[in-house]
């Protein structure tokens, strides 16, 4: 009984949040001390459907935003962890793998920002580009180091040895089986990249309208209905990732760099 | 014809993708925080270092995000132990192992949303009260947000890090087969309390510590959560250096730098001296 009384108030604190969001969304006015909005308005909601709605413009720009720097950290970090895996100085740039994440993202775009604004960089679509794969990337390392394992290396030289070349080990061996991580990987980079705001602000220079900017946009002009929505539409994507497979989200920590 | 490959190694495409960018904003930074480079600086001084440095509300942020990230992680670290202690078998199975992952899907800004809407005088939580008779006005409602201590903060980020925590835990808890331990230990006579806090707490805390560290080391740096929810003072640091380097007034960006390099310097050493630590202890129980 005690178990499912303290379990049930887990699952409210979790389902909470995504259902305040839904109703926020759907309000037009909120009086104190009203328990729920005292107008309603679907709207905004419609308004989603219309090309030229900010929001509308919002979503599109942090798809392309996460799904570009998603795919390009997957891309490097895959290529790059396989030289440190089969590197002497393994455990040395694993650890470095880490420094950017130490750092972070926002104290890091303030000690780089000089450079964005001295290539013309700052306040463009790019550059925000190129400062979050800056972040992910790093980030992918420690994700993809994990699938270099011993057994791996020694597929890729039983396929040598069978005559195959860098080529067909690559396209029928490590791709099929490194499928798992790379998604795991490029999902991963996808949340970083679709959760940011620090640094996207200050090197987008508040140009670079992702749904994460607009919350905050939303919040100073003191519309909390249309910041529900810019919210709900926030975690909707990995609400649904979570639901076609959880372990996209999050990996245990059984498979974690060696040098831990 | 010569190959990209050719002119460049990996290691220095790596070392140039990886550490050249935060390298040449440290070296940036420190120039500029000396007053070597920068539009208002005349030359070298230490002027603005040792205004950091005998700043007291600098130290005050500071502490105060290691405070909140101290608090915010401890009481993480607390409620996740006693559901991966009592609850492992629903963590695997059932309902809750699917609802544990759903706080992962929320970025901070949305988090900080939710509570500053839920747990502020006006917000949701303030309004039930009222409706139900338990406060007669707004003002009774305590100041759970832009507080000064930080409570809407500290809030928001155990509510991102406890299901974060609660995983990593249960991962532990079944990659050591602690319920075999456990057995083990009540076979040979050890109590419900003994068990606890001589087999599963010591193998969930030892294998835990570098993630707890991250965690740490991720309260201290976020910057959305205290934006929201946090007041002009005390600041959080991350929103301090912030401030500090979006001023009109261009005598702050030097300082700016040197309390960013601080910080970083500080953070190092944490996450570095901590490894450190927990190697010489290894060795030294082998």
């Amino acid at each position: 009984m005690r178990k499912q009384i303290g379990q049930s108030i887990v699952g409210f604190i979790i389902l909470f949040p995504i259902v305040f969001l839904l109703i926020l969304s759907f309000g037009k006015q909120w009086f104190y001390p009203h328990i729920l909005p005292n107008l309603w308005q679907t709207s905004q909601w419609e308004s989603l459907f219309s090309p030229s709605f900010q929001l509308t413009k919002s979503l599109g720009l942090s798809l392309l935003l996460s799904i570009s720097v998603g795919l390009v950290s997957t891309v490097t970090a895959f290529y790059f962890s396989k030289k440190i895996a089969y590197s002497y100085n393994k455990t040395t740039w694993l650890s470095l793998a880490y420094v950017p994440y130490l750092l972070s993202p926002i104290i890091f775009a303030v000690l780089i920002h000089f450079y964005f604004l001295k290539t013309g960089l700052s306040g463009s679509l790019l550059g925000v580009i190129i400062a979050q794969f800056l972040i992910c990337f790093p980030f992918g390392i420690i994700i993809c180091s994990t699938f270099w394992t011993a057994q791996i290396q020694s597929l890729e030289n039983l396929s040598s040895t069978l005559g195959g070349s860098s080529t067909q080990t690559l396209k029928r061996v490590l791709l099929p089986l490194a499928k798992s991580t790379l998604l795991l990987c490029f999902f991963q980079c996808f949340l970083i990249s679709w959760f940011e705001y620090g640094l996207t602000h200050f090197i987008g220079a508040g140009k670079v309208k992702t749904l994460t900017v607009s919350v905050f946009s939303y919040v100073n002009e003191a519309n909390p209905f249309l910041a529900a929505l810019a919210g709900f539409l926030l975690i909707l994507p990995s609400v649904l990732l979570l639901l076609a497979n959880k372990k996209l989200i999050f990996k245990t920590s059984n498979k974690r760099p060696d040098y831990e | 014809m010569i190959s990209i490959k050719q002119i460049i190694s990996w290691k220095t495409a790596l070392f140039i993708l990886m550490l050249l960018p935060m390298m040449l904003g440290l070296g940036y930074g420190l120039l500029y925080s000396f007053g070597v480079i920068g539009l208002l600086n005349t030359g070298f001084t230490t002027e603005h270092w040792s205004d950091v440095l005998l700043n007291f509300n600098f130290w005050k942020s500071l502490l105060f995000s290691f405070g909140i990230g101290l608090i915010s992680v401890g009481i993480s670290l607390v409620i996740a132990l006693w559901m991966v202690v009592n609850w492992h078998h629903d963590l695997r199975k059932g309902k809750l192992s699917t609802l544990i992952y759903l706080p992962l899907a929320f970025p901070a800004t949305v988090v900080g949303f939710f509570i500053f809407q839920s747990f502020s005088k006006t917000g949701f939580w303030s309004r039930l009260l009222y409706q139900t008779g338990v406060i007669s006005e707004i003002e009774d409602f305590p100041s759970l947000v832009n507080d000064a201590y930080g409570i809407g903060i500290i809030l928001a980020s155990t509510f991102i890090i406890t299901p974060f925590l609660s995983l990593i835990l249960k991962g532990i808890f079944e990659n050591e087969d602690v319920t075999r331990f456990q057995h083990i230990a009540k076979s040979l006579g050890a109590s419900q309390r003994q068990v606890l806090v001589k087999i599963t707490l010591p193998i969930l805390l030892q294998k835990a510590k570098t993630s707890l560290l991250l965690f740490l080391i991720f309260v201290i740096g976020s910057y959305e959560i205290p934006l929201l929810l946090g007041r002009q003072n005390p600041k959080m640091i991350t929103v301090a250096i912030v401030d500090k380097a979006q001023r009109f007034n261009l005598d702050d960006i030097p300082q700016a730098y040197a309390m960013a390099i601080v910080y970083v310097l500080f953070l190092l050493f944490l996450f570095f001296g901590f490894q450190r630590l927990a190697k010489l202890k290894t060795k030294a129980y082998a």
